[in-house]
């Protein structure tokens, strides 16, 4: 179930639905589901084997198979703590989202959201003032993420008990109020219509992929540290599953929700739906609530349900990207899981603190860019390689297969030596290439420097330097 | 407008594939675990 709650988060909502639309519709459905398949739940159950066999967080579980390659397993767990720093900030303006659509407070345009809500400055040389009800909002989530962690993994259980099932009544019944508008059937039919010539470009299939690795919380520690509390006889394929046809059923779902409303406000405002922003914080902060405002009753309520939605559902990925760092601390050193939790939600805080300022939206979208495709994706081939190359990899399949249900075959060991380092290495090189071609969004090179290839050398230093520090 | 037989046939794949994969997955955790 928590596996399940970290995996199923924000992107489920504002990214699938847009990806899926921008690459051919329905028709991403097939190389999406090739690649759940052949990558994504191969890589989960090798976590969740990892996990599982060593009963160790990341950086003690790589410790086991190789001395040498404890550095890994730090990595793996800075990597998503890097992450939760500004996934905190978004649900920060969540939260703050939610408590405005009580009354219907919301201006719902771009230039409320950005520039008297965020108070986003020119340029991202302009650092500006902390945005207060951001502010207000990170420290509520940050609070929670501490409160859920410091008693434990007892604590995780009881509140992912209903941060998982919460969301999901929510998304359905929005959906089924979605639905029900003028103008649904023609949003769901941008969603879903195919466009079968997409599928000749190598570049939606590998859009699949990306999708895939970046919604199930792989190559972050995660998964490797909840495994490590899962019972000695937990069916550990049968789990990998669950877990990953859980979180893509959400997604799915999520599609109806979004394309219903937003074919009901293009039907309202007589626009082209291709002239309303339909991803990222375009669709949640103001596209999203525009639909809701005009709904023509219990406004309040639907926006209120949405956004407690996004945050039960990023509730459990946030707290799901300290655990690691936490638990790591806690089992190498000995510091008390308290102490642990408390220093890691402190330094948290204190990173996620710049991205509240007027050009925190700017550095927020650089670090998101270049963690995503460089840190996320070599954390993922190096575990493939180690694991895959170094170890045998026929190793874990054979500790599955002891404890699960499913019997998985030697096709498993083909996939995660030769099929999933090649599609991460295809990532690599994607991304390098177009980086190199231009900068990232036109922004200076000295803030990519910064806010990109900064917090990706600082990862790698700090991991080597946490395995050198004794016990 | 309508859906298109296309669209349709996409949204049976997807509810088959990943709502019918879930429900068969929980259904054998369910078996197993009664056993």
């Amino acid at each position: 179930m928590a596996a399940i709650g970290s995996a199923v988060g924000l992107g489920n909502v504002w990214r699938f639905p847009y990806v899926c639309y921008k690459n051919g519709g329905g028709a991403f459905l097939i190389p999406y589901l090739i690649a759940l398949f052949t990558a994504g739940i191969p890589l989960m159950i090798l976590e969740f084997s990892l996990g599982h066999w060593s009963r160790s967080p990341p950086p003690l579980a790589f410790k086991k198979v190789n001395k040498k390659l404890e550095w890994v397993g730090w990595l793996s767990s800075l990597t998503p703590f890097v992450v939760a720093s500004y996934y905190v900030v978004v649900m920060a303006w969540c939260f703050a989202y939610m408590v405005y659509s009580i009354n219907l407070l919301w201006e719902p345009d771009a230039e409320s959201f950005f520039f008297r809500f965020l108070g986003k400055t020119s340029g991202i040389s302009e650092i500006g003032g902390i945005s207060i009800p951001v502010l207000l909002g990170l420290i509520a989530i940050w609070l929670s993420i501490f409160i859920i962690l410091y008693k434990g993994v007892d604590r995780i259980g009881k509140v992912v008990a209903i941060t998982v099932p919460l969301p999901t009544a929510l998304l359905i019944i929005l959906t089924v109020r979605g639905l029900t508008l003028p103008g649904a059937i023609e949003g769901v039919s941008y969603y879903l219509t195919p466009d079968f010539s997409k599928l000749l470009n190598v570049n939606v299939w590998l859009s699949a992929y990306a999708q895939v690795f970046f919604s199930l919380s792989l190559a972050q520690g995660i998964l490797i540290t909840y495994a490590s509390y899962l019972r000695r006889d937990s069916d550990i394929s049968n789990n990998a599953f669950i877990t990953s046809l859980a979180d893509a059923g959400t997604s799915f779902l999520a599609g109806f929700t979004v394309f219903s409303v937003v074919g009901y406000l293009a039907y309202v405002k007589n626009v082209d739906i291709n002239h309303l922003g339909i991803a990222g914080p375009h669709l949640t902060f103001i596209t999203y609530p525009t639909a809701i405002s005009l709904l023509p009753f219990a406004s309040a309520i639907f926006g209120m349900m949405f956004y407690i939605a996004l945050l039960t559902f990023g509730i459990d990925s946030a707290f799901s990207m300290i655990e690691p760092m936490a638990s790591s601390l806690n089992r190498k050193w000995r510091i008390s899981k308290f102490k642990a939790t408390a220093i890691i939600c402190l330094v948290g805080f204190m990173a996620s603190l710049f991205f509240t300022t007027g050009s925190g939206i700017y550095w927020l979208d650089i670090v998101d860019h270049f963690i995503a495709n460089f840190g996320l994706v070599t954390v993922g081939l190096l575990e493939c390689v180690t694991l895959g190359y170094l170890y045998k990899v026929s190793f874990f399949r054979e500790h599955a297969n002891k404890t699960s249900d499913i019997r998985i075959g030697r096709w498993w060991d083909l996939l995660i030596r030769y099929v999933v380092p090649s599609i991460l290495v295809m990532l690599l090189i994607l991304s390098i290439v177009e980086n190199l071609k231009k900068p990232y969004m036109g922004y200076p090179v000295y803030a990519l420097i910064i806010a990109g290839a900064l917090p990706i050398v600082f990862i790698v230093i700090a991991s080597f330097v946490l395995q050198r520090v004794k016990r | 407008m309508s859906l298109s037989i296309s669209a349709i046939i996409m949204l049976i794949v997807g509810v088959v594939v990943l709502y019918g994969g879930l429900a068969y997955f929980i259904y054998r955790a369910l078996k197993s675990k009664k056993e």
